[in-house]
């Protein structure tokens, strides 16, 4: 079982989608109504850069030290999906923008 | 037929929402989410404190909708059957009613339809409806060869242009369906004003065609094509 864990943590970073209510997306609006949720998980170790070799390099090395810096790349969304519109409890209509991932990337 | 249909109708969950399942289907198809959602935002886009929405570039968005996206997606929003006042009142904002059918003032039905007829479109849309939705005395179905799609699918068609009709209410007893208009003011053409909005308020074509369906009984009906 625990392998099994450990590979899932190992699967490359890609798109992976949800149904949800737009209550549970926690926006603060109140609907029943079920809308796709993509969101993009998975590992980068394959993307890896010289960059972020230097940078952790640099760190150990003391030569940045105070600031905030990020070695690794980070699987992200790249593109985000198209407006959702949806009715709430009390009858208005809602669209909200970026709420979806629409491709995924280690950046 | 129809009573082995309703009979499974107490099985289903009393919270079933056939208005909201479809809004879910939609909303998991790419194509069906992104033209809905823009119908919807242009619809509900205010202008300015006196004007609620561009009811022009509404209309164009609804027309869209209905023309782009397949009809197993677009009827089941417009037709869907209601147990309670919440469904119902979800059936009938799906074309953004505020928007897309009311107005300041209500028009004479014979005024709307000389509008509509001045639209190529829009006229031909509105003799499909009378067509197909005629009601017919040699059927069982009171349409005309027992075809509910056809009728459905002109009901469907006039969204979006002069002659957008929609439900009148949020009533789950009874439904009615009608243009934003009324026969006030036709003088001596009011009994062909009053003919002309039965054709849309008491009809039993339609009203069947739209019970049909949200039952689910209609397969059984309509000739395949």
């Amino acid at each position: 079982n625990r392998m099994k864990r450990a590979r899932a943590r190992l699967k490359p970073c890609a798109l992976k989608e949800l149904e949800v209510s737009v209550s549970e997306l926690g926006l603060g609006y109140e609907s029943d109504e079920i809308v796709l949720f993509r969101y993009c998980s998975g590992t980068c170790e394959t993307a890896v850069r010289n960059y972020d070799l230097s940078l952790k390099n640099m760190r150990i090395k003391k030569k940045i030290k105070k600031e905030k810096v990020r070695a690794r790349p980070c699987c992200r969304p790249l593109s985000y999906d198209d407006d959702v519109s949806f009715l709430d409890t009390y009858n208005r209509y809602y669209t909200v923008n970026e709420l979806s991932a629409k491709e995924c990337g280690c950046v | 037929l129809a009573s082995i249909f309703s009979g499974m109708d107490p099985a289903t969950n009393s919270k079933s929402n056939h208005c909201l399942d479809a809004a879910k289907a939609c909303n998991l198809n790419d194509n069906c989410k992104r033209l809905r959602s823009a119908y919807i935002s242009t619809c509900s886009r205010e202008i300015s404190a006196t004007e609620l929405c561009n009811r022009r570039k509404c209309h164009k968005a609804l027309r869209q909708f209905f023309d782009r996206v397949p009809s197993e997606y677009t009827y089941r929003l417009l037709f869907c059957s209601c147990k309670d006042q919440a469904c119902a009142e979800r059936r009938r904002q799906t074309i953004v009613p505020n928007c897309s059918y009311e107005d300041k003032e209500k028009p004479n039905c014979l005024d709307l339809r000389n509008l509509c007829r001045t639209d190529h479109l829009c006229r031909s849309r509105l003799a499909d409806f009378h067509t197909n939705c005629q009601v017919s005395f040699q059927s069982l179905t009171s349409c005309p060869e027992d075809n509910y799609q056809a009728c459905l699918g002109s009901y469907a068609g006039m969204i979006g242009f002069d002659m957008t009709p929609n439900y009148i209410d949020a009533s789950i007893v009874s439904i009615t369906v009608s243009p934003w208009c009324s026969c006030r003011g036709s003088g001596n053409m009011e009994e062909e004003c009053e003919r002309f909005l039965r054709d849309f308020t008491e009809n039993p074509c339609l009203r069947n065609a739209i019970q049909a369906f949200g039952n689910g009984t209609d397969v059984n009906l309509s000739p395949k094509n």
